[in-house]
């Protein structure tokens, strides 16, 4: 098979062609591995988990931004492949590209439990009541591997290199519609602003490519939602009953351990 | 900053190599106790992605005692621990463990972890195999990923710290039994850098990519491991490696310990639930080296099932009867991995598993506080170990699922409290190292390595033959002569990775030369496990011996210290701590 | 630190934003919005600029309508573009208006079950986007017969 790779070594790009001997359950990862190892060691990208899970690997495949690791030979149906790196990013050498920005926009969106209380986050003996159907309203945004796939297919990012992105965003919303979040007000500035959500125009590629189901479209939309809500009827977030806490005693802090050869009633 | 000799040497009071579940927590926990009083500055370095480590694989759950008034206890979870360790674990170490964990749980909790629920909101436990409560905490089945999430979501909330990033660590700077610091190479520039700190932590993680069949990230190459025994640390127990009985065919991913927690069968080919027949009362959740011995033994015995398109053979592990709306709403990940890799859909069909690598019990030898111990049983000044890079013990000889992600958890609370402790009584000066020691350290790298002309090995070449005798003579059967062998094969790849030479000579994500280094390190462990194996003559936990089948206590109740000698490892013994429980058949 | 090297975004840019090729309908929907979005703008212009003559009083007013005229059958086209644009981008604008405003078409919070479709981009969303199309193109031709009947063509 044909495998195609744009290559850039700090000075020139070029296309590269390789011929590699494929099985049809090979992975798009599996080939880049077999020409790293057996043809060509120069060749430069990201691996880990191989099992979809650590968002290593994102790069574009045939034209569409997806995980090398989770793209099987047989469902891409061409007989050769062609390899970029991802869109909208500096490319560093080869398939690399430098995720640093990206990093920051998340970070930018303070994505941690805030709590009025912090002390709340701090003592171990409380515990959180969060019902399973509480659970559901973040837990789809929480599936984000930070592969970063979803801001080389937004055509926004493409314009605007400083717009937050569908990652980033989307994560705002995973921590405001937590039960246990409280951090709406001091989120909301970062969001509502040129570079935020009112940057997105709901092209929806994001979702369509985001390997994991995040769907980061819909969380942006909801964003706009909650924060129309606020500024033009000053509702704080309803979407979600705050989560209740629960106070339990502290477990004793190594307490003696059990007499010598201790026997468990019963028998275990 | 400063520019001497040619690197960059940054200033730091922690430093900290591998940013999994360990390295993060640890760094929270210095940050979270300092507040800002002693304004302690942390460096967190990885060689990947700091949020890509392999933690976030993890999938079956965390144990811990959440519901004493159900019937669990800390002596109930004490007791599963140290008893799915073949006794090898040191018994107050485990006590001291099942306590934390539990807070540990909690904290997490409300870091943004989403556990699974009950209906009234609480946190849901579940059945892992050994355990004899319920006591596997989870979400999903994407509990390590979840985990990695809250902590590294947490560990933003914080300013006093700084990421290096796709940073590999080449060497541990240690003079006069003092830690000094590190010394990396910068992936993105090529740079070397000199990480001078006034503490270190090493939670660098396991060594899975030793072998072909493994469920490990390619991350996973044992390099703290490495690092602590070129340094002349002592590594313990390292013969202990894990073999997870449910790896999919062929690449060994992950079929997680929850799916027979939830009910799964494991099936022969002659569609028997052959694990009645070694494991009655427990079947499918005995620990794991019960159930990966029992399918090779399968295997070996005919009963397997041969696979062309790989040339393995297997078992069966079946899910049907769960239904689909239980394995939706419990084991996405499981059915998405199915579907993804081998276009099965649990929900109708089997899956094609094995035993493949997953854990190493053993590494860098420390104390009940995480404390890396030098060769005489003193700590080293200011060098700390949490998570897998460390052997505690608790996991013994043999882990039990679900005890791996609180190990790090745990570990990663006791040491960073341990490191503030330190540094807030005893205040540390910045060490300075003799220059020498960096430069050798520099030129060993992209001198003698990446400038190298001469000679003709290839690095993937040498990785190859050492996956494949690694799984040929040290898998889950072992036997004298196989491991004489593989130590004979393992002798002669070192051998030959002195006339290694790379291809890439740029200074940019050079990853061959990134590989080699790691190489290094691969074969050293090899050797280790290897040897250490062929001198252990009896079967205890993952160690199983076809030619010694039984567990001998009179003789082996012991942990091995591996040392680096002029030629190889030398090997020493020391004591199990046996506190609460003596040694008793293991029968499940 | 290793500044040297130049680094520069890969495949970015205006024309990459609207380069619709390989993705979604909601990207396609979008690059069209964005264009008639930019017709529409200098219609604006335009229009504002006729109103301005008029405002200058009737020659100033006559040589406007006399430009106009030069410009023959392109005049009728324009007008035709002009109100497809329109239309188009106030259809598409009413179903964005449910999507952010109303968090409409977007389905619930899920949880993500392979293989992954996002209800965002569901079966709702994709009837309202041709549903819209449909409307709009008839509307289109619509208009397209009565320019030309304005013509005598027809
Ligand atoms: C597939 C799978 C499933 C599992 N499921 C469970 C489970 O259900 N329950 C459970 O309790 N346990 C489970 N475990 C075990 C558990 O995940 C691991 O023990 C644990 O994640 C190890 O974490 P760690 O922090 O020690 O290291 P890791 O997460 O492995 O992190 C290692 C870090 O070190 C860095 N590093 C390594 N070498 C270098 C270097 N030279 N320079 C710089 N940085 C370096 C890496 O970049 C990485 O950041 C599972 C393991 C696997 C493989
Ligand atoms: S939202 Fe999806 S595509 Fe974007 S970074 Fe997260 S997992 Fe990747
Ligand atoms: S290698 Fe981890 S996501 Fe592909």
């Amino acid at each position: 098979m044909k495998v195609r790779i744009r290559r850039y070594d700090g000075q020139k790009e070029w296309w590269q062609d390789y011929e590699v001997d494929v099985k049809s359950s090979d992975t798009v990862l599996d080939v880049l591995n077999k020409i790293r190892e057996k043809q060509d060691h120069t060749l430069a990208f990201r691996l880990s988990c191989q099992m979809g899970s650590c968002g290593s690997c994102g790069m574009v495949i045939n034209g569409l931004p997806a995980l090398a690791c989770q793209t099987r030979i047989s469902e891409l149906k061409t007989d050769s492949i062609r390899i970029e790196p991802l869109y909208n990013y500096k490319v560093i050498k080869d398939l690399v590209v430098d995720l640093n920005e990206f990093v920051n926009k998340h970070r930018s969106v303070k994505p941690w439990i805030i709590r009025k209380n912090p002390e709340e986050l701090e003592e171990a003996p409380i515990e959180f009541k969060v019902t399973p159907e509480q659970n559901l309203t973040f837990v789809q945004f929480d599936y984000c591997i930070m592969c970063g796939i979803c801001l080389a297919a937004c055509p926004t990012v493409a314009i605007d290199p400083l717009f937050l992105g569908p990652q980033a965003l989307g994560q705002a919303y995973r921590y405001i519609a937590d039960p246990r979040d409280e951090g709406f007000e001091e989120r909301i500035d970062i969001l509502d602003d040129s570079h935020g959500v009112w940057r997105c125009h709901f092209a929806g590629a994001c979702s369509y490519v985001c390997p994991k189901g995040v769907d980061p479209a819909k969380a942006i939309q909801f964003l706009k939602k909650e924060i129309l809500k606020y500024r033009l009827l000053h509702k704080k977030k309803a979407a979600t009953k705050p989560a209740e806490l629960v106070e339990k005693a502290p477990p004793p802090n190594a307490p003696k351990p059990p007499p010598f050869d201790f026997k468990f009633e019963g028998g275990v | 900053m400063r520019k001497d000799i040619g690197m960059e040497t940054l200033d730091y009071d922690v430093a900290i190599v591998g940013s999994g579940l360990a390295g993060l927590r640890t760094a929270i926990e210095v940050l979270r106790r300092d507040k800002g009083k002693l304004g302690l500055k942390v460096a967190v370095i990885s060689k990947i992605y700091l949020m890509r480590s392999h933690s976030v694989s993890a999938e079956g759950g965390t144990s811990a005692v959440l519901y004493p008034e159900e019937g669990d206890s800390f002596e109930l979870m004490a007791w599963d621990t140290i008893k799915g360790s073949d006794f090898l674990a040191d018994q107050d170490a485990v006590w001291r463990f099942v306590h934390i964990a539990t807070q540990e749980i909690r904290l997490i909790e409300r870091w943004g972890v989403p556990w699974n629920r009950r209906e009234d909101g609480r946190i849901e436990q579940r059945w892992f195999g050994g355990l004899s409560f319920p006591r596997a905490t989870y979400a999903q089945d994407k509990t390590g990923f979840f985990e990695m999430r809250a902590l590294y979501d947490t560990l933003l909330k914080y300013d006093n710290w700084d990421r290096f990033d796709e940073n590999f660590v080449t060497s541990i700077v240690i003079e006069n039994n003092e830690f000094k610091g590190f010394t990396a190479i910068d992936l993105k520039t090529g740079n070397f850098r000199y990480f001078r700190a006034k503490a270190g932590v090493i939670a660098t993680g396991g060594a899975g990519q030793l072998y072909r069949i493994t469920s490990m990230a390619v991350s996973s190459t044992g390099d703290g491991y490495g690092l602590a025994y070129n340094a002349g640390l002592p590594l313990k127990d390292m013969e202990f490696v894990q073999f997870h009985p449910t790896g999919l065919v062929p690449r060994g991913i992950l079929i997680t310990e929850a799916a027979r927690g939830e009910g799964a069968y494991l099936i022969n080919k002659d569609g028997e639930r052959f694990m009645q027949k070694y494991a009655p009362s427990k079947m499918e959740l005995a620990p794991r080296d019960i159930v990966s011995r029992a399918i090779m033994k399968e295997i070996m015995e005919g009963k397997g099932i041969y696979d062309e398109k790989s040339g393995l053979y297997h078992v069966w592990l079946d899910m049907r009867h769960l239904g689909k709306e239980r394995i939706e709403q419990k084991l996405p990940f499981i059915r998405e991995i199915g579907l993804k890799y081998l276009g099965i859909d649990i929900v109708d069909q089997p899956l094609p598993i094995r035993p493949t690598v997953h854990y190493n019990m053993g590494g860098i030898h420390v104390d009940i506080d995480g404390k890396v111990l030098d060769s005489t049983g003193t700590p080293v000044k200011g060098l700390w170990a949490a998570g897998e890079a460390a052997c505690v013990s608790i996991q013994g000889s043999n882990r039990l699922g679900s005890n791996g992600t609180n190990e790090c958890l745990v570990y990663g609370y006791i040491v960073g409290n341990d490191i503030y402790n330190y540094i807030e009584k005893e205040r540390p000066a910045l060490p300075s190292p003799s220059q020498n020691i960096l430069t050798t350290e520099e030129d060993r790298i992209f001198g003698k390595l990446l400038g190298k002309e001469s000679g003709g090995e290839d690095v993937y070449e040498i990785r190859d033959e050492l996956k494949d005798t690694m799984e040929k003579y040290v898998h889950v059967y072992r036997t004298g002569s196989d491991l004489e062998k593989a130590v004979v094969k393992i002798r002669e790849l070192k051998e030959r990775y002195k006339n290694i030479r790379l291809t890439d000579k740029s200074r940019v994500f050079n990853y061959n030369l990134e590989h080699a280094l790691e190489l290094g390190n691969m074969l050293e462990l090899a050797e280790i496990i290897a040897r250490g194996a062929l001198l252990r003559t009896e079967s205890r936990g993952a160690h199983a011996r076809l030619d010694y089948p039984n567990r001998d206590d009179t003789n082996w109740l012991k942990h091995t210290i591996a040392l680096k000698g002029a030629d190889g490892p030398l090997f020493s013994y020391i004591p199990v701590k046996i506190t609460m429980w003596k040694p008793v058949a293991r029968v499940y | 630190m290793g500044e040297d090297k130049k680094e520069k975004r890969y495949k970015t840019g205006l024309l990459r934003s609207l380069w619709p090729y390989n993705f979604n309908a909601e990207r396609y929907s979008y690059t069209l919005h964005r264009i008639t979005g930019v017709i529409l703008a200098l219609y604006l212009i335009a229009h504002v600029f006729e109103i301005y003559h008029f405002a200058l009083g009737p020659v100033a007013w006559e040589q406007t309508i006399a430009l106009l005229g030069s410009l023959g059958i392109w005049e009728k086209i324009g007008l035709w573009i002009i109100a497809g644009s329109a239309l188009y981008h106030g259809a598409n604008g009413l179903r964005l208006i449910l999507n952010e405003v109303f968090g409409m078409l977007l389905g619930k919070p899920v949880l993500p079950e392979y293989p992954y479709t996002p209800t965002s981009l569901s079966r709702n969303q994709k009837i309202a986007i041709y549903v819209i199309l449909a409307i709009v193109i008839a509307l289109w031709i619509w208009a397209g017969l009565y320019l030309l009947e304005g013509l005598g063509i027809i």
